[in-house]
């Protein structure tokens, strides 16, 4: 089409297209004609008899020498033209012719102004982007639910053991036991070069050269063809290597080959012959002049991709998403557990919290969760309870919480009065008990440690009033007398009631003491007297000893008498060897009962 | 992507899988030229700034080429033909393949390739041989496959001429 305009016109003169014509044979201008005279009218009649044609002639010629009309012309018949030829099926040359071109002038058109393209474009982009959105995520859907389902299925663990124990990977083990088949790969192969025109793999298919697969298929092919001699277009259909197979379709220019895992269903060849018409339909022209150069068959890609199906079994379909849905559910369940756990944890600590608060000597002061721990504030007697035992008899985990105590003195009773015991150290025999903050002495305190109290006992945190009542200087000293009064014992030679001077001596040195008592006007003690108590051994008869042991009683009253106590303050009794002063289980012992004692009576008693 | 099916050619242990192994990475274990008659190879070279992906068909050659797999050889772009420079009988037989190929697919673009040039004091040739075979337009190239010398060259220049 390029190239008409720069040609001669030769083909249009109407002189040298006219010489061929045996029609008209007119003697043309060179002159060559046998009659030079009779030219002119030759010429004449010439005119007169094609005038017409030759004017018209001289019209067609201009129209076609002179581009502009030249390109009104062509302007009315294009489109027609470009139709036709598509109707006419030639469309791959239109296409071909076209392409760099169109090609050029999108380009072109980028260039000046990238905007009138995009705008041109925006409607389809927007809907093919969405699709292939939601296209990757419905893949993705599916695989996550298929993954979910062999990972939480018994199945699944059965095929990870074996996975494991194989040393193969899981996803291997799964497709061998889930796929009923899976078109791992498509390749379309030149019949003559078998050169690889297009190619498509399935998703995570581990693939091999293509060029090479492409060339031992074809090899094999004509392997076969010769050693069998099979006709033309024969060749091999299948070939099967363990679960692995793989399926030929023969073409007049190409053959389409599929690499199947399991059993691939009739209706994959029936598509797979399908594609491979579709292909030649399109392509027939193209495949034929095939060099090595795959550009021209970019398309194809698309119609293999086709064929890459895949099937898995069954039983896992009517499931649906039941098994995201279960996985949703256990993870609802694990994050429920986990917040209940971590509830019953607090519950736990906080009880433990109340427990500790209501122990004397322990006060809570805030409980509370950090950086997940338990942390509890509070105050803590020195003498209070461990807290740690109780965390132990709790059974918690003690790492779970962390204590901060402050050192404070408590004013519960018992912890008052455990601080009290402990500071005091009070006798044996003595016995120290507070309530209400009055601390409470029983027993019979010696009097420094008494007077060790009355200055130190005020001072103990939680004490603040003592209770001494009882223990006044005046009872202390009347119990003092008492005591040196009733442990005297005034001796006897034996069998005879006369009192010796040392023995006289003594009884005047308690005189003091026997006046003190005497005197006393404790209250709770009313009146007083003092009981001479006379003894005997147990030698001799009952009847003498009696005797005796008044007799000796007597006298010790005689002498107190005679040192100035009233009379009416005595009373005196002989209980003969009823009431031993020692036992008498040696001379010495016995000694000791040949006497008479005293006995301080107070209140009632006392009375004459 | 341009690719180029590419044949060799030659006689009995004149070295053509040496040479291939020399030029490729395989993935196919030699066993099956004896079985299926052939072993393919795969390279990609750079000519021209272009790239072009070489698929190299080992043809298994016995010396009575005629049990040679011709079929093999169909839609081949340009093939190697290699002669044993040790074994004057190698290229005698080269002359009479390129015929037979010429035969059976046409003048197609080859280059003869006279291997073993390691071992050139052993060469059993005529020094107009060489000759002779250029004269008649042929490239002709020496190699070793055992030394690397030369067969990338073969392959390329091979490479130059099918693409014209």
């Amino acid at each position: 089409m390029g190239s008409a305009p720069q040609r001669s016109p030769e083909p249009f003169d109407t002189r040298s297209s006219m010489a061929d014509t045996p029609k008209s044979r007119p003697a043309n201008e060179s002159g060559d004609d046998s009659s030079p005279n009779g030219s002119r009218p030759l010429e004449e009649l010439r005119h007169l008899i094609l005038a017409p044609e030759q004017e018209a002639l001289e019209r067609l010629n201009q129209r076609i020498e002179n581009p502009e009309s030249r390109t009104e012309d062509v302007s009315n018949v294009v489109a027609e033209a470009i139709q036709r030829r598509r109707t006419q099926g030639g469309s791959d040359a239109l296409s071909e012719a076209l392409a760099p071109t169109i090609e050029t002038a999108l380009r072109e058109s980028v260039r000046k102004d990238p905007g009138t393209l995009a705008d041109a474009l925006f409607p389809v982009m927007g809907p093919a982007i969405r699709r292939s959105i939601l296209e990757t995520l419905r893949s993705f859907l599916d695989s996550f639910n298929q993954i979910m389902d062999q990972s939480l299925s018994w199945e699944g663990l059965k095929w990870r053991v074996e996975a494991l124990r194989t040393g193969r990977p899981f996803t291997e083990v799964v497709l061998l036991h889930s796929l009923v088949f899976r078109v791992e790969q498509v390749f379309l192969i030149h019949k003559k070069t078998g050169l690889p025109i297009a190619h498509a793999v399935a998703p995570a298919v581990a693939m091999q050269d293509p060029s090479l697969v492409s060339g031992m298929l074809s090899a094999i092919q004509s392997f076969v063809h010769d050693s069998f001699h099979t006709g033309q277009g024969q060749g091999v259909n299948r070939m099967n290597v363990g679960d692995l197979d793989v399926w030929v379709e023969n073409g007049p220019y190409a053959i389409l080959a599929a690499v199947i895992r399991g059993v691939g269903p009739r209706a994959l060849q029936e598509r797979m012959a399908e594609t491979l018409e579709n292909i030649h339909a399109e392509y027939a022209a193209r495949l034929d002049r095939f060099d090595g150069d795959t550009a021209p068959f970019a398309n194809i890609h698309k119609e293999l991709a086709r064929c890459l199906e895949a099937k898995f079994k069954e039983e896992s379909k009517p499931r649906g998403y039941g098994y995201a849905w279960a996985a949703g559910a256990v993870l609802l369940a694990l994050v429920g557990g986990w917040l209940g756990w971590r509830w019953w944890q607090y519950h736990r600590w906080s009880e433990l919290a109340a427990t500790l608060g209501n122990q004397p000597g322990l006060t809570i002061t805030s409980f509370g969760r950090e950086r997940g721990r338990f942390v509890i504030h509070g105050l803590r007697d020195p003498l209070a309870a461990d807290p740690e035992k109780f965390v132990e008899d709790a059974h918690l985990n003690r790492t779970q919480a962390e204590f901060h105590w402050g050192a404070y003195y408590a004013l519960d009773d018992a912890l008052v009065q455990q601080r009290a015991i402990t500071e005091l150290a009070p006798p044996a025999g003595v016995s120290l008990s507070v309530k209400d903050g009055v601390l409470h002495v029983e027993g019979r305190p010696p009097a420094k440690w008494l007077n060790d109290l009355r200055s130190r006992g005020l001072l103990i945190p939680g004490i603040r009033t003592l209770d001494l009542g009882r223990f006044t200087p005046e009872q202390i000293a009347f119990d003092e007398a008492k005591g040196k009064i009733q442990v005297a014992v005034v001796r006897f030679p034996v069998a005879s009631a006369a009192l010796s001077s040392a023995e006289r001596a003594n009884l005047r040195n308690l005189l003091p003491q026997l006046k003190e008592v005497l005197n006393a006007s404790v209250a709770p003690h009313g009146s007083v007297s003092i009981e001479v108590v006379g003894h005997s051994d147990t030698t001799g008869a009952e009847e003498t000893n009696q005797n005796l042991s008044q007799r000796r009683a007597d006298r010790v009253a005689w002498e107190l008498i005679q040192l100035g106590i009233p009379d009416a303050s005595l009373h005196a009794k002989g209980v003969a060897t009823g009431e031993p002063v020692r036992p008498e289980d040696s001379e010495e012992n016995r000694q000791y009962n040949r006497s008479a004692t005293l006995r301080v009576i107070t209140g009632a008693a006392a009375a004459p | 992507m341009i690719q180029k099916k590419i044949c060799m050619l030659g006689s009995f242990a004149v070295g053509k899988t040496s040479l291939v192994r020399r030029f490729v990475e395989s993935i196919y274990s030699e066993s099956y030229q004896t079985t299926v008659g052939v072993k393919i190879d795969k390279k990609v070279v750079s000519v021209d700034g272009k790239e072009i992906t070489l698929v190299l068909w080992d043809l298994y050659g016995e010396d009575d080429f005629q049990k040679m797999r011709w079929s093999h050889f169909q839609g081949a772009s340009g093939y190697l033909l290699v002669a044993d420079g040790t074994r004057r009988g190698t290229l005698e037989k080269a002359v009479a393949l390129e015929q037979k190929a010429r035969e059976e697919v046409g003048p197609i673009p080859f280059v003869l390739v006279i291997n073993k040039s390691d071992l050139v004091d052993e060469w059993d040739l005529d020094p107009e041989m060489e000759g002779r075979h250029e004269a008649m337009n042929w490239t002709v190239l020496r190699s070793s496959a055992k030394t690397g010398e030369g067969v990338e060259e073969a392959f390329l220049q091979l490479t130059r001429k099918m693409l014209g």
